[in-house]
């Protein structure tokens, strides 16, 4: 495996899954579609523009890693977001992750990516470890709502599965690739 | 009593048990995929962005299909319902999204709308008799027969996508942009 072939294994969940089991299972399948479609590419292919969107594909994972990190921070752990989200880049751009992505290797980003979904995936699991989907997440509204971590986890495998229909189409363009689920190793 | 954005469609609830947290957001999607198709004439619904074959018909009519066949053949073990009985698949395996080229705008939405309308009454059905554990009647090729619960995530998972699809091509026939 090269350093920017990202994994792509679907483990399906048991037949009487529950609720956690079942939407864990979900954002790991999506997280997996999206690494298939927008892994192993090379720098021009990553900063390739698809008009008439302003979307790239190395835009695209550097904003599922940003989107990663903010679910944990915000709603999640509450531990703060660390290099590279430094608040002055998004206070001169409110899109630097987007725009800045021209700027990374496809090592860079990748790597960001793949440490964005280990943070993720160990807070999620302590996180319900100590409580549960229902539980409030950290984030309250002027209104004095709360998200519970139901609606937070629903949110992140939405995210992932919108953005990789974005992804479908400019692989497409790039090399022909498509299909729905990656092949995975009988 | 959810909340109605800018766009008329309900958000999906803030704090919600699973059912309600679920079907909420399969009702966002679908309020989402009527935004991204809204206002269009057939020039519009056929509309191609290379390389893909999709159009905004076309995943009209092929979303018309995927809630007929999870919430009606497969969870039901319902009569195939038209048009899909009689299409002819074996000549054209991707038929709804060819045949869509074909079907005026009116007829499109009408044959969505109605196969969502249909899904809400099979949904409520199972949901009484057995809730989010309910099997599907029909089992998969490979032998499985999916819960309820995975068929609404599955549902959530295939609108969301399909919608990321609809932005880029609804993008490229008159600007239209928005999450």
């Amino acid at each position: 495996m090269t350093q920017n072939t990202l994994d792509t294994r679907i483990t399906e969940p048991s037949a009487t899954a529950d609720e956690t089991e079942m939407l864990l299972f979900c954002l790991e399948r999506a997280r997996a579609q999206f690494a298939w479609k927008v892994g192993g590419l090379d720098a021009d292919a990553l900063r390739r523009p698809f008009p008439p969107s302003a979307m790239t594909l190395g835009g695209l994972v550097k904003h599922l890693a940003l989107v990663e990190e903010m679910k944990m921070a915000e709603f999640v752990d509450g531990e703060h977001l660390t290099e590279p989200w430094r608040q002055e880049h998004f206070q001169a751009d409110p899109e630097w992750d987007w725009h800045s992505a021209a700027s990374d290797t496809p090592e860079e980003l990748y790597a960001l990516w793949q440490r964005a979904v280990a943070r993720s995936r160990a807070g999620w699991a302590a996180a319900l470890a100590r409580g549960g989907l229902d539980q409030p997440s950290l984030f309250t509204t002027d209104s004095g709502w709360s998200p519970n971590l139901r609606r937070v986890l629903v949110d992140l495998i939405d995210e992932y599965c919108r953005h990789t229909g974005h992804a479908d189409l400019f692989r497409e363009a790039v090399d022909g690739l498509v299909g729905e689920d990656p092949p995975q190793a009988s | 009593m959810s909340v109605i954005d800018e766009q008329g469609r309900p958000e999906p609830p803030v704090a919600a048990d699973e059912v309600t947290t679920l079907l909420g957001f399969l009702d966002f999607h679908r309020a989402t995929l009527r935004w991204k198709t809204a206002d269009l004439d057939t020039a519009g619904l056929t509309a191609r962005l290379a390389p893909t074959d999709m159009t905004l018909g076309g995943l009209l009519k092929h979303v018309a299909w995927v809630e007929d066949e999870w919430f009606g053949a497969r969870l039901h073990d319902e009569p195939t319902d038209e048009p899909w009985e009689v299409a002819d698949w074996d000549a054209d395996r991707d038929w709804e999204w060819t045949s869509a080229g074909a079907d005026s705008p009116q007829e499109l939405r009408a044959l969505w709308e109605g196969a969502v309308e249909r899904s809400r009454v099979r949904t409520e059905r199972a949901l009484a008799d057995g809730g989010l554990d309910t099997l599907a009647r029909r089992p998969s090729s490979d032998g499985t027969t999916p819960s309820l619960r995975w068929i609404l995530v599955h549902m959530i998972e295939e609108y969301a996508r399909h919608n990321g699809h609809a932005d880029l091509l609804r993008q490229s026939v008159d600007g239209l942009v928005g999450e």
